[in-house]
């Protein structure tokens, strides 16, 4: 069994996932880690890429962090090969001729158990697999990219207001996310501090992005982003369905909300029922003084 | 400039999504079904352009089983100038659901082609990048918007990325894997509603397509509903925001172990 794992670089360092997918794909076989060179994704460039690569490669099984552009990449390149293609998946066990993985539907929803035909192009969602303490990056060997399709051009790149200053969302190990009960995006400071106390990405319920509050990148849920780390902490969020769905998976959850039959506590492994602007100020300095005793 | 916006109809988003008898499988009784979400924001970000430019043609196609017809019926109603139904069963595969499209894109000869990034019953997103590779074009993911270039060379497409938008000028034919657009998806007009029960939707068959249905596919084996969670442990404040703050935050250190 051969695996090519295809790493992903952010600010020239491995992503997180990537490290994690390497780790665990030792253990399905002999294991080729390798990356697109260059900044900017480009489907047909990375796709073709990655495609000749894994021919090279006498690749099985061709594995991608599910990241917005890895689940991009991984798409095209199984379309590209003819290959299978498993999309976002949360497990996955190999055998010889094919693969079963474990992969969420129906945003979240419902779990399904897939078998794959190999070879096959997998994408695995970050923080699917935790990385073993001590885990070493791997050596990671470079692909040039194929050329690129004059027909599409990258022009510019527009920043939003919060500029990519945390840490990317769907990779984060904590979550902050805010809903309509924080009132109006004066309030926004409060989500921050505690995000900073936490070392977390900041979230958003649908609600708060459409109404302009927060850009759409932060939302949280169906139509917006899958989350699944260690904490996720819910202020101000009523918990319907839709948000539930990007991030009922989340280890542990932490609900505030003033309405004790919000449904955001059905599923809320702590609960605190009450006024947000009372409790998120005391909660930030309660967090710092825990993390600074260690 | 002629739009093809892709569509899959789904089981809507509201309702509870329960695991069938066979265990592999969801339950369909009682089910009400809707365009994929993110097929609906392709559908509005294409009429949007031919708000602002009248000769746009905005047609739509289905890949799916009969009641698929509902959903063309309501991108009709919604504004859409023509549809087409190829007939195929639930469970094609994604690869030759590309193939289907793009024997119907050779046809049609559209200028934009619009897939909503991934359909939210399997929520794969393998369709999409599938068939710009079946037709050998580009594509560009997360798109938020489309515009007309002011530089009269094509489209300003904008993805969604971290921390912003890349924007992309693109020539057509091209591929557009639609994220979301700025407005919501608009609802049927009564007038629509009446023009879309007046039209016919063509019907095509996968073998007119040349489709035989065998490229690799995924075979699910198992479904089930996400493990059950609750039976949290809850605070109220009554005044004492501190005091439960700080039991919250021990209780992640010492029981969660998450901070």
């Amino acid at each position: 069994m051969k695996i090519l794992v295809i790493a992903e670089t952010k600010d020239n360092a491995l992503r997180r996932v990537s490290v994690e997918i390497a780790a665990k794909a030792a253990s399905f076989g002999e294991v080729v880690v390798a990356a697109v060179k260059g900044q900017r994704y480009s489907p047909i460039a990375h796709a073709t890429a990655v495609a000749e690569k894994a021919k090279a490669e006498g690749a099985d099984l061709v594995l991608v962090g599910a990241t917005l552009n890895g689940r991009d990449l991984a798409a095209r390149t199984a379309a590209k090969l003819g290959w299978a293609y498993a999309g976002d998946c949360t497990d996955l066990t190999v055998n010889d001729r094919t693969a079963e993985a474990q992969r969420p539907m129906y945003a979240g929803k419902v779990r399904a158990t897939v078998k794959v035909p190999l070879p096959a192009v997998i994408s695995v969602r970050p923080g699917a697999w935790t990385l073993p303490a001590g885990a070493a990056a791997p050596s990671v060997s470079e692909i040039e990219p194929a050329a690129e399709d004059a027909r599409l051009r990258f022009d510019r790149f527009e920043a939003t207001a919060s500029g990519g200053k945390r840490v990317s969302l769907a990779e984060a190990r904590a979550v902050v996310s805010a809903g309509r009960g924080l009132k109006g995006p004066e309030n926004w400071k409060l989500v921050e501090e505690l995000a900073d106390a936490l070392g977390a990405a900041t979230g958003a319920s649908r609600a708060v992005t459409d109404a302009g509050w927060r850009p759409n990148e932060e939302q949280v849920g169906q139509t917006g982003k899958t989350v699944t780390p260690d904490l996720y902490v819910a202020l101000g969020i009523s918990g319907a369905i839709q948000h539930l769905a990007g991030m009922t998976s989340s280890k542990v959850i932490v609900a505030v909300n003033k309405d004790p039959d919000a449904d955001i506590f059905k599923i809320a492994d702590y609960g605190v029922v009450g006024d947000l602007f009372e409790f998120v100020p005391a909660f930030t300095e309660a967090v710092k003084k825990v993390k600074g005793s260690g | 400039m002629r739009f093809l916006v892709c569509l899959k109809q789904v089981p809507d988003s509201t309702v509870r999504v329960k695991v069938g008898g066979d265990g592999r499988s969801i339950a369909t009784d009682g089910v009400t079904w809707s365009i994929s979400p993110y097929d609906e924001y392709a559908i509005e970000l294409a009429l949007e352009r031919k708000d602002a430019d009248p000769s746009t043609v905005v047609s739509v196609v289905a890949v799916g089983p009969a009641r698929s017809r509902d959903a063309l019926r309501q991108a009709l109603a919604m504004g859409c100038d023509d549809a087409t139904l190829v007939t195929a069963p639930e469970d094609l595969g994604g690869l030759d659901v590309a193939k289907a499209l793009a024997a119907v894109v050779k046809e049609m000869k559209p200028d934009v082609v619009l897939c909503g990034k991934q359909a939210s019953d399997d929520d794969l997103g393998l369709v999409g990048p599938a068939l710009a590779e079946a037709l050998g074009w580009p594509h560009v993911g997360m798109l938020t918007k489309a515009g007309v270039s002011t530089a009269a060379d094509g489209l300003e497409l904008w993805r969604e990325v971290e921390g912003g938008h890349e924007v992309w000028k693109a020539t057509p034919p091209i591929v557009g894997l639609v994220h979301k657009s700025e407005k919501e998806p608009r609802y049927p007009s009564l007038p629509g509603i009446m023009k879309a029960k007046k039209k016919e939707i063509p019907e095509k068959s996968l073998s007119a397509l040349g489709i035989t249905g065998a490229s690799p596919r995924l075979e699910i084996i198992a479904m089930e509903p996400p493990p059950q969670r609750g039976g949290g442990k809850i605070w109220r404040l009554d005044g004492d925001a501190q005091g439960v703050a700080e039991q919250v935050a021990k209780a992640l250190h010492e029981e969660a172990k998450v901070i």
